[in-house]
């Protein structure tokens, strides 16, 4: 102990070489910053959904996700599936009195054809505002009831939309083909009923609201004994209106440099969601084979070079959104590291083993490390930057790791810089 | 359409007449500027709790293991304590990393076997680090010279002692409550040095800690025993950033209102530590029975209730009062506990949402959510070993089981960060609002 002193006021001269403390304009009230956390929300993001659509309900890979309402007032969410494309492929209303809890299974919807039931006219808890007594709800709009079954040639279509992206432009694609039904959910606090498309810019300037009020998770689970017999967990990446509160509609300004809907707001108006934007650079943890057989994947959200435009050929621009062959570096446990040789490519929402040439290799025997990732599609270094300001593309990373066929777990990579930096860290 | 936006229009006026307005606040943008705890690199790095069967095979033992990653290219040294669940330092090592280094650290090994992770500088650099003597905030770096061997094992006897009885060799007092595995925390903090010294030594506040948020980490509790487990939970440590960033310990103050480390700071220099407070409310699902037989525990972790100072002071941690908690079901029913029961706990536990503690759960629904109000209400009181008037520090992790086979953990959503005062928390429902 005294030894460690005694070192400590040697040391001192030394200290007059440290850089000192970073000068930040720091506020420590809620809803103030661009720091994506883990605070009720107004909107809700899961990055990637995985449903076999094809197998018994017993059997099938699924991903089922839960909305909670943490106020007292009755709150209405919209859920949109999008494809892996970015097109939203359906949506749907929910109803959800105060402190109300939602489980939605995407099997139930994908595979069957049911839509959550819920309605104004459920009786609501004894610690909870009675239904429809939220002031910002637009009160002739309230639907009696929202959800149901989807008859079978919607559902049919709906399928085909997730699995092969064929909607109905005949050659042009709004998803990417694949065996299960893959693609991302948004979650936004809305004021009423109304099914205007995400894609109409009235959506954002009429029905969305800015409450921070909404939170939830989600569990992918693979049931199928031989392939899968894990599940994984997380919670839904909660994005927040910055300042919160006011009417759909009202626009008080927001400090953000730019928003989560960024590409889908008017024109004039481009910040009129208020979401905090996502980040674009990650690091993300990895242990691949072993004695135990370990695997890693990580899920990608990206976000997509088309605006809100509802052509569907233009969303074959965001099947290769790059990723610059220098802003993935692959660390081993004794930091050798390896980029790629060449630009990858990726589109919105993806699952990818670290074993894929997507990524760096291994420089060593190594089983483990990580890897620093910026997914920053450089959109806005073009010409034609569909984005409102030059910054870095917005992206979400979860790590999904498993082993020995029964153990799996899904946790968020962590960020490096927040969503509205505009020069993130430089690559390693 | 066009009647929906006219709808919107026409009753917009009406409706939104007695509606608050936007909440006006003062905004940042920067990074490292806020109160929010977010998994972004961080100085300090929490692992709310951990649990190691230290008496079974490997091959059959819950374990909990942790990696640690140095995100910059500089070399850092990060100090790892271990904490008994009433918040006794029960072992601390230091970790040396090299630029872009990763740690794994498998607590099994570290409280079994006595090993802790071989690390120095002498360790060869990648070729993206800086050298090992690149830090210009590493005051020293003797210590770290060469790896470390495995401590002894009556040393290692004497601290999963600690950890499993709470009986500490020499200490009248228990400084652990009695389970049959180890069981504590974990806190890695960045240093300047592989000192040795307590972190209950005011000393390791003000001279040994650094403040870049350079760490971060996770984590993965695993339960190999097929009758009894076959499951794997993992989410980030929690990541405490340090507010404002960089620089040695007398080169800023902090805005916070208090930091993580609040009653191991020395007089005078309370906020020394610069590091975020974590929140006191918390929402947290739950699904428990159904024909998947699901069972949901809270990991909850507390801050301590008497200050490093105290003697005895661990044992006051055995027992934590709460505010309130409220359990709703699928329908929105909220039922509380009667006010006789006691709801209490120590610094840090793993109690099933079917357990007393907790208010049952009404009506034939298997699932719903929780509102926890941790605060441990000693604010303003005499006792209190706080620097201010303010909430207690809690965390709050889901962890679900079901079917033997699935197992997945997730932090609860904290209702207001770590810097709202008691009067701004959220209101418990059915209460006063």
């Amino acid at each position: 102990m005294r030894k460690a002193l005694l070192l400590l006021l040697l040391a001192t001269p030394l200290l007059a070489a440290v850089p000192p403390a970073a000068k930040v304009n720091a506020v420590t009230e809620n809803n103030a910053s661009c720091d994506i956390g883990q605070y009720p929300a107004a909107t809700l993001l899961l990055p990637h959904f995985e449903v076999d659509i094809n197998s018994q309900a017993t059997k099938a890979l699924n991903t089922i996700f839960t909305v909670i309402n943490t106020s007292r007032t009755p709150q209405m969410a919209r859920v949109t599936l999008w494809t892996d494309l970015g097109y939203p492929g359906t949506w749907f209303n929910m109803f959800l009195s105060g402190y109300d809890a939602q489980t939605i299974s995407l099997y139930e919807i994908l595979a069957r054809g049911r839509y959550p039931l819920t309605s104004v006219n459920t009786a609501s808890g004894s610690a909870s505002i009675q239904n429809l007594q939220n002031p910002y709800f637009v009160q002739d709009e309230m639907c009696n009831t929202s959800g149901g079954m989807a008859g079978p040639m919607m559902l049919q279509r709906l399928q085909k939309i997730f699995t092969t992206g064929e909607r109905d432009e005949a050659n042009c694609r709004v998803g990417t083909s694949h065996k299960n039904a893959v693609g991302y959910v948004t979650i936004d606090v809305i004021n009423s009923c109304a099914i205007t498309s995400p894609l109409d810019p009235s959506y954002w300037t009429e029905t969305l609201l800015f409450d921070n009020v909404l939170t939830g998770e989600y569990e992918r689970i693979n049931p199928e004994s031989t392939l899968g017999n894990y599940a994984g967990g997380n919670p839904l990446v909660h994005i927040r209106a910055v300042p919160e509160g006011g009417a759909a509609g009202s626009d008080p300004g927001t400090a953000l440099p730019y928003t989560f809907y960024d590409r889908y707001t008017p024109a004039g108006a481009r910040k009129f969601d208020r979401r905090q934007p996502l980040p674009s650079t990650f690091s993300a943890r990895f242990i691949e084979g072993g004695r135990t057989g370990f695997q890693t994947n990580y899920v990608m959200w990206r976000e997509t070079l088309t605006a809100g435009t509802k052509s569907e050929c233009d969303y074959a621009l965001n099947a290769k959104m790059p990723v610059a062959r220098a802003q993935i570096v692959r660390f081993d446990e004794h930091e050798n590291a390896l980029a790629l040789a060449a630009d990858a490519f990726a589109p919105a929402s993806s699952s990818v083993p670290t074993t894929s040439s997507m990524l760096p290799p291994m420089a060593s025997a190594d089983n483990g490390g990580w890897l620093w990732i910026s997914l920053d599609n450089g959109a806005s270094k073009r010409e034609l930057n569909p984005y409102s300001t030059r910054r870095p593309s917005q992206n979400w990373m979860i790590v999904q790791m498993y082993s020995e066929g029964r153990y799996g777990v899904d946790f968020d990579a962590s960020w490096l810089a927040n969503g509205c930096t505009a020069t993130p860290p430089a690559a390693p | 359409m066009r009647r929906v936006c006219l709808l919107a229009l026409l009753l917009l006026a009406s409706s939104v007449a007695a509606a608050p307005g936007v909440k006006k606040t003062a905004v940042t943008t920067d990074n490292g500027a806020s109160c929010d705890i977010s998994t972004s690199p961080a100085a300090t790095l929490l692992l709310p709790r951990f649990e190691v069967d230290v008496d079974k095979h490997p091959s059959e033992a819950m374990n909990t293991i942790f990696s640690v990653i140095n995100t910059s290219r500089s070399p850092q040294i990060a100090r790892i304590t271990i904490w008994t669940d009433q918040g006794y330092p029960a072992l601390w090592f230091n970790v040396f990393l090299t630029g872009y280094d990763v740690q794994p650290i498998s607590l099994y090994d570290v409280l079994v076997s006595g090993l802790v992770p071989e690390t120095g500088t002498r360790a060869a650099v990648g070729p993206k680090s800086a050298p090992n003597d690149a830090n210009p905030k590493l005051i020293s770096t003797e210590g770290c010279l060469q790896g470390n061997v495995a401590l002894p094992p009556a040393l290692m006897a004497d601290i999963r002692s600690m950890l499993t009885t709470g009986v500490a060799k020499g200490k009248e007092c228990k400084v652990g409550t009695a389970h049959d595995k180890a069981v504590g925390y974990v806190t890695v903090d960045l240093v300047n040095s592989c000192s040795l010294l307590s972190p209950l030594d005011i000393t390791y506040y003000s001279q040994l800690l650094l403040f870049d948020n350079v760490l971060t980490g996770d984590y993965e509790l695993i339960n190999p025993d097929k009758n009894l487990g076959n499951y794997a939970g993992g989410n980030p440590f929690v990541h405490l950033k340090a507010i404002p960033e960089g620089g040695t310990a007398q080169s800023a103050a902090s805005p916070l209102p208090y930091t993580f480390y609040d009653r191991y700071t020395p007089t005078g220099a309370r906020r020394i530590d610069r590091r975020q407070p974590l929140p006191s409310v918390f929402a947290a699902r739950f699904i428990q029975g159904g024909t998947t037989a699901f069972s949901t525990d809270y990991v909850i972790w507390r801050e301590g209730t008497v200050s490093a100072t105290q003697d005895c002071a661990a044992a006051s941690n055995a027992s934590v009062p709460v505010t309130s908690v409220v359990r709703f079901d699928e329908d929105e029913n909220p039922t509380l506990n009667a006010p006789a029961v006691s709801q209490s706990m120590p610094l840090t536990s793993s109690l099933s949402t079917t357990s007393s503690f907790f208010p049952p759960l009404v009506g034939l629904g298997v699932s719903g959510w929780m509102f926890l109000n941790l605060d441990n209400r000693l604010a303003g009181q005499e006792k209190s070993p706080y620097s201010t008037s303010r909430p207690s520090q809690n965390w709050v992790l889901v962890s679900m089981r079901a079917e033997g086979r699935y197992g997945v953990a997730y932090d609860a959503t904290a209702m207001a960060n770590g810097c709202t005062p008691t009067q701004a928390v959220a209101k418990t429902p059915g209460g006063p609002q």
